[in-house]
């Protein structure tokens, strides 16, 4: 209870500042007053009385940086502690190592080919080096997962989680609840666990017998589901849950949060062996040496270099390519530390940069607050300092004091920024992450402090202590003995370099809160803009619909599949409003991007090094011929397929009009012929079938949409006809008159009619836009950086308020002689806003001029929005002038009510 | 006149514990109690009083009130809290058996020893 009232009077504090100003004002105020009258009453004239009050009170200031300080109001601590909640994260996804046994030695074996990039080694040569390298001790595959379904358990949804989902501005698609459930279920091999020196938290986790062909389907459990799922009860090892239908013994549990070498907890981990057995893939599959299977770890052994095993697995690599010369051509190995998680995505990159340096700028902001107030104080301070300068104190022993003042306050701002920063943490983290559903997996990064975020928030404490404490310290030092002892603080002369020094730190805080919502305002709006931007199909009108299951297994035979295809279009089609049902191998906007290589056919193909493929590649689905008519794509002119070179799958394309246009910029394309694909290209996943023809002939040219990436049209796309009775495809869209979200429950009825087992995800096109990378980068990009801005903001209008307050305060005299010199009072508050105003504009220009910089590196995520958008330029600036004059405003008023007799007595 | 004493380190927030558990005070009221209470013996800076009181209620041991003085001006009343009152108990046995010890100490004679 007693932590409950300090935290509430630290936020009050907080949050309302200036009424506890004005609050403390008016009690201190009363006492002189009451004090005063007690006086009067005891025969002391009114003025005299006032006098002696103010005199017995003491500093008056002084005593109210004493209530600040005992109400714990810290700037600093926001900063420090906005910053340490980024340096957490930062260090939990670059900087920390992975949480497995003897991280320095974990390295990662990756398959190159001359001038490519690093890619996965294929099962059967994993064997090899497992069982032939002599520098690493023990070699353990990650092969990659899928969604697995279930129909044992009951489906838990939170309300929250929807709750918070909302709140980001994602639609979450929606399972049908027919009993089954999708579970996020990881691929390793039988020594993985041992390698990473995992411990179970029940039962016992994988061992090399489990991963054998054969052996008998064993799962670990995460802890996360045990917990969520079980409630944690021990008996679940041992039991049989059933995944796509096989049944599969739970052998043991890892403990929460474990991830491996993963960058997320899975649902379920499984051995590499039972793949084939869930319908991933099949047996030959592992032992196809083209296949790229996943990513192979092994622990260095003592005094061997990275070196040493690169050029030892080189060698056994040269071994392969002598075996195996046709699929092993040009191909080699490389060895990558993986002591640390590196993998944050190319594209994430200039996010975590761009937060990283938002919040290097709060920081600043907090320092720069933190300095105005430390130099105001040293101002009020210059009395005491004088006299202690006067009566022979050494200037380094004052030095000392002030600095250790300094390092103080920010050190206690330090302790109350770090529980301050783990709480945001909290929020962002862990209650951003459950919102995401649960066959995603969940994030589990490392947040909470330890040791090194400690060591952290100390260094910057001291830091920020010492250097935003010594500039000020070495201020009042400057102080003339005499001018000092007679207080008189405001005679002009050296007011001057102080006030620049002031200025300066308004100039900054400014600027750099101006940079944050900037360009906050322009992420948020650039998101706001993805939602609706025209993809160029009918997204509004069409609900996407996917069977989430592994073909042809999951206890559906492959006929049975291709009738439950038939049955579902049929059941679909007679839903009054459905005017159409189509199906194709990707839906726009979805993900499951595939591109093929085409060039124009019989035309000499670019020259490319070394057999390379220089042909420019093309976006590709494959589709039914009335997929343009369902998804409101026009079509320019041809045709599309007719039933019968759908069904036969006939050399015939349709292609996009930038297509067209970049093949024969100045030609009919009817009636040309394309080349796609080539005879011996390697299937992105295994099982999955690569387009290749010879020779297709054009029949068709639709209208340009965006099916691949929302911020920009597709550059080239293909459109291929798509057999319904040879190949089954798990996704059929479903064209409605009315609204596409009021179909979704009419058609989840529908699909239970038909089979009521059967795992169905549901989604209107519109709700797919809000999984693409780029709006969630832009959404929660501008998120973030508008929480760091309004605190940025809140920082400077302290200071600022700070500022202006002490300004009026050390001028009270000037003022006074003013007023009794006849200014009227509005004249008074104009001057002293003037005074913060030209900082305030000046700090203005340079942050439009920074945001203008860092905008332009922002474009490519602002979906067509002109980086220099008027709206968020212009608004923001506006707002943030308001809201900083306001904070002026508040303190100058007490400049107006200078009583021009009381201020020339003052002291 | 007595010469008035200092005030011992660490002693002025129980004084405040004691003078607002008389019924609810205002800063001044608080000053005044202490001041009649001791008879004028204690001198307080009336400058440090605030510091502490804002201390106290950042504690959670008193809160405070806008209320209206007994010369119909606003103020701000302090008033113990149940934390409080726990708070000051403890704080007097310590600071009594304290007094004891200290005055067994300094009443001791050499025969004692």
């Amino acid at each position: 209870m007693r932590m409950w009232s300090r935290v509430r009077s630290w936020l009050r504090a907080v949050m309302r500042w200036a009424r506890m100003e004005s609050e403390m004002d008016a009690e201190l105020r009363f006492h002189i007053k009451a004090f005063a009258e007690d006086l009067v009453r005891g025969g002391v004239p009114h003025e005299e009385a006032m006098r002696r009050a103010r005199i017995e009170f003491g500093g008056i200031e002084q005593a109210k940086e004493e209530c600040r300080e005992a109400r714990g109001v810290n700037a600093l601590a926001l900063g420090i502690g906005v910053n340490t909640t980024v340096f957490t994260a930062f260090d939990a996804l670059a900087l920390r190592p992975r949480p497995v046994k003897d991280p320095d030695r974990l390295m990662g074996v990756y398959r190159t080919k001359e001038g490519g990039n690093r890619g996965a080694l294929s099962y059967p040569d994993y064997v090899y080096y497992r069982d032939h390298s002599k520098t690493l001790s023990e070699l353990a595959m990650w092969s990659g997962g899928m969604h697995v379904t279930t129909s044992d358990l009951s489906v838990v949804a939170s309300e929250d989680a929807l709750r918070v989902a909302g709140a980001l501005g994602f639609r979450l698609p929606q399972l049908l609840q027919g009993g089954a459930q999708r579970l996020s279920c990881v691929f390793v091999s039988g020594n993985y666990f041992r390698l990473l020196g995992a411990r179970p938290a029940a039962g016992r986790l994988f061992l090399p017998e489990d991963d054998q062909p054969g052996a008998p389907p064993v799962v670990v459990l995460s802890g996360n589901f045990w917990e969520s799922q079980f409630h944690s009860n021990p008996d679940v090892v041992g039991s049989t849950i059933h995944l796509n239908r096989v049944a599969f013994t739970i052998v043991g549990v890892t403990t929460a949060d474990y991830i491996g070498a993963l960058s997320a907890v899975p649902v379920l981990w499984a051995p590499i062996a039972v793949r084939p057995l869930l319908g991933d893939g099949t047996r030959e599959s592992l032992e196809n040496r083209s296949v790229g299977a996943g990513i192979v770890y092994g622990h260095l052994k003592a005094g061997i270099s990275m070196t040493d095993a690169e050029a030892e697995l080189n060698v056994l690599a040269a071994q392969l390519r002598a075996a195996y010369p046709e699929v092993e051509r040009n191909s080699g190995v490389r060895v990558v530390s993986e002591r640390k998680f590196n993998q944050i995505d190319s594209e994430a990159w200039p996010i975590v940069a761009a937060t990283m340096g938002a919040v290097a700028l709060l920081l600043l902001i907090a320092c720069a607050n933190v300095a105005s107030l430390l130099l105001a104080r040293a101002a009020a301070r210059r009395r005491e300092i004088g006299v202690r300068l006067a009566l022979g104190a050494g200037r380094r022993r004052l030095l000392q004091q002030l600095l250790i003042e300094s390092t103080l306050t920010a050190l206690l701002a330090g302790a109350v920024g770090l529980p301050l920063a783990s709480w945001t943490l909290h929020l962002l983290v862990v209650e951003i992450a459950s919102a995401i559903p649960s066959y995603w997996g969940a994030i589990a990064l490392q947040v909470t402090p330890d040791i090194r975020i400690f060591g952290y928030t100390v260094l910057i404490s001291l830091l920020t202590g010492v250097l935003f404490g010594l500039t000020p310290a070495l201020q009042a030092l400057r102080t003339d003995v005499n001018s000092a002892l007679k207080d008189n603080g405001s005679v002009l002369g050296q007011q001057l370099s102080k006030s620049r020094l002031r200025d300066l730190l308004i100039v900054a805080q400014v600027a750099a809160c101006l940079v944050l919502l900037i360009n906050s305002a322009l992420l948020l709006r650039g998101s706001q803009r993805a939602l609706r931007v025209d993809p160029g199909f009918d997204s509004k009108h069409v609900v996407h619909l996917s069977l989430e299951m592994a073909e042809p297994s999951n206890g559906y035979s492959q006929a049975r599949l291709f009738e439950l295809n038939r049955q579902l279009m049929e059941e679909i089609a007679s839903i009054p409003g459905v005017t159409s049902v189509t199906e194709a191998s990707r839906a726009p906007i979805s993900g499951g991007n595939r591109f093929v290589p085409v060039g124009i056919a019989d035309a000499e193909p670019p020259a490319g090094k070394g057999g390379e493929d220089k042909r420019p590649t093309a976006g590709y689905s494959y589709i039914l011929p009335n997929y343009f008519e369902s998804l409101g794509v026009p079509i320019i002119s041809g045709r599309s397929f007719t039933i019968q070179e759908a069904e036969t799958e006939a050399p015939v394309v349709v292609i996009s009009e930038a297509t067209a246009r970049r093949f024969w910029p100045d030609e009919n394309p009817l009636g040309k012929r394309l080349v796609i694909g080539s005879a011996n290209a390697r299937p992105p996943f295994a099982g999955e079938r690569v387009p290749f023809s010879p020779s297709s002939e054009v029949i068709g040219v639709v209208r340009d949409v965006r099916s691949l990436f929302l911020n920009k049209v597709d550059e080239s796309y293909l459109y291929l006809p798509l057999s319904g009775s040879r190949y089954w495809t798990s996704t059929l869209l479903v064209r409605t008159s009315g609204s596409a979200s009021s179909l979704l429950a009419t058609l989840g009825s529908a699909v239970r009619r038909v089979d009521a087992n059967l795992p169905v995800v549901l989604a209107p096109l519109e709700w797919m836009v809000s999984f693409n990378p780029y709006f969630l980068i832009s959404r929660i990009g501008g998120i973030l950086s508008s929480i760091v801005g309004v605190l940025g903001l809140f920082l400077a209008c302290l200071g600022v308020y700070g500022m202006v307050g002490y300004s009026v305060m050390e001028r009270t005299h000037e003022i006074g002689i003013r007023m009794a010199l006849g200014a009227r009072p509005p004249q008074v508050l104009g001057l002293v806003l003037r005074e913060c105003a030209r900082p305030m504009l000046l700090g203005t220009a340079i942050g439009i001029a920074l945001s203008a910089a860092v905008s332009r590196l922002l474009s490519a995520i602002l979906f067509g929005l002109n980086p220099m958008d008027a709206i968020s330029f212009a608004g923001v600036s506006l707002l943030l002038i308001a809201v900083a004059l306001f904070a002026g405003w508040l303190p100058s008023r007490r400049a107006m009510r200078v009583d021009p007799m009381v201020a020339l007595r003052y002291e | 006149m007595d010469r008035q004493l200092e005030l011992l380190q660490g002693t002025l927030g129980m004084l405040i514990l004691k003078a607002v558990s008389l019924g609810p005070l205002h800063g001044y009221g608080v000053l005044l109690r202490i001041q009649q209470i001791s008879k004028d013996r204690l001198e307080i800076q009336q400058g440090s009083l605030y510091p502490a009181l804002y201390r106290l209620e950042h504690q959670g041991l008193i809160t405070s009130e806008w209320g209206e003085s007994e010369n119909k001006r606003k103020a701000k009343y302090y008033r113990l809290t149940a934390a409080g009152k726990h708070k000051l108990q403890t704080e007097a046995e310590k600071w009594n058996r304290m007094a004891d010890v200290i005055a067994g100490i300094l009443g001791a004679r050499p025969e004692e020893v």
